[in-house]
């Protein structure tokens, strides 16, 4: 099964998100989880802001049901 | 009036809805008492829905970890050299245990769970022995079953969710015959820490603070004490575990809530924002993930075997009346 038989299937929207989060936006998940690896033993709030915000950007793009062309 | 026809059901549903999510009426987590921690009712709906869940599928395809500690305990019951006539399966599911059990070990074996639909999910033609199901609530043993009545308890997985551990250790005991035997397994010490410790620091950063998702886990260093305050005697307790590599964070959550083993602490939130599951799953991958791309999720089982006081058992000597001296032997 690949993946984009598997995103445009119908599942359920959580699993979609699973699945781009562990997928599509692996990239940007590595970067936040290496952040929050290099700051594990003092974590206070927003202390890796700026990489989830492009991970977040990333997932969020993924799961939108518009084609992203219309967006810009 | 056709406005108020038009919202009256509206807002039934919008209430419904809402009401969904509360699953039972806790009680209050501001004036408990001192044993309560886990939202029993919650469990059992739980464990029911699980069970239900696509005509029970899904909740044999998770059955890997209960059919491997089940294994296991087997090996622990073998080299007890008796046969018994009655095994009482305490906590028993749909049996995972029992199936095991061999007509040359014991005759019957009585189930009792909390949960009747996980109970009755397997039919009596996959048990080798005569099986008899009661669904009563494991916490309140005594009302079930008489003192002093049975040769042999176990209890395969379900202690961990026990909130007066003692007290069913206690009745346990009761219920046993003397020179009866409690053979018990339960996750405990550092079970799932990974999702623990994923699922705290992705709160702590998108958040700014932390709420329980996994069940404070009992020691194997509590379970001696409250096995000798419950008066077993003879006893052993030791500690194993089972690592299981799972493709991701989301893979592990969802079979834990196949298996009916969702979070069930008092007072717990019910809703996890996506941002903060994202980032768990980045950070479990960050932090615990292996080479291979998987992640691990750890299981730490904590066994106990105690046996019921009796007259007939086997007694250290008194001190002072050994005849050889160690120092000869060294």
């Amino acid at each position: 099964m690949t993946l984009k038989t598997v995103a445009t299937q119908k599942t359920s929207p959580l699993r979609r998100f699973a699945l781009h989060s562990t997928t599509t936006c692996a990239p940007q998940a590595e970067v936040y989880g290496k952040c929050i690896l290099a700051t594990y033993t003092d974590v206070s709030k927003d202390a890796c802001k700026e990489e989830f915000a492009k991970f977040g950007a990333c997932l969020r793009e993924a799961v939108s049901i518009y084609p992203s062309v219309l967006q810009y | 009036m056709a406005l108020v026809g038009c919202s009256a059901p509206r807002r039934l549903t919008r209430l419904t809805r809402s009401l969904a999510s509360v699953s039972s009426k806790p009680p209050n987590p501001h004036s408990v008492g001192p044993y309560q921690v886990f939202d029993r009712r919650a469990k059992q709906l739980q464990k029911d829905r699980a069970a239900v869940r696509e005509g029970g599928d899904r909740s044999r395809l998770v059955d890997y970890v209960r059919e491997e500690v089940a294994d296991r305990m087997m090996e622990r019951v073998m080299d007890i050299k008796r046969k018994f006539n009655t095994v009482l399966d305490l906590g028993s599911g749909p049996g995972h245990f029992s199936k095991m059990l061999e007509p040359d070990t014991t005759s019957k074996v009585v189930m009792i769970d909390s949960s009747e639909e996980l109970l009755n999910r397997d039919p009596d033609s996959e048990f080798e022995v005569e099986v008899q199901r009661i669904h009563a609530d494991e916490e309140h043993l005594l009302e079930t079953i008489p003192p002093n009545s049975q040769e042999a308890i176990v209890s395969c997985l379900s202690l961990h969710w026990v909130n007066d551990l003692p007290g069913v250790l206690i009745q346990i005991r009761e219920a046993l015959q003397p020179d009866g035997v409690f053979i018990g397994a339960m996750f405990g010490g550092e079970t799932l820490f990974e999702l623990r410790t994923a699922l705290q620091l992705a709160e702590l950063d998108r958040e700014g603070g932390i709420s329980p998702h996994v069940s404070p886990m009992t020691d194997t260093r509590d379970i001696s004490n409250l096995l000798g305050r419950a008066g077993f005697t003879l006893l052993t307790v030791d500690i194993d575990e089972i690592k299981v590599a799972y493709p991701s964070m989301w893979e592990l959550v969802e079979d834990i809530k196949d298996m009916g083993e969702g979070n069930a602490i008092i007072g717990r939130r019910h809703f996890i924002p996506r941002d903060t599951l994202a980032a768990a799953s980045a950070i479990y991958k960050a932090l615990h993930g292996s080479e291979d791309g998987t992640v691990p999720a750890t299981f730490q089982i904590i066994w106990m075997i105690g046996w019921k006081p009796s007259p007939t058992q086997p007694k250290p000597l008194e001190r002072g009346t050994g005849k050889t001296s160690l120092k000869d032997a060294l």
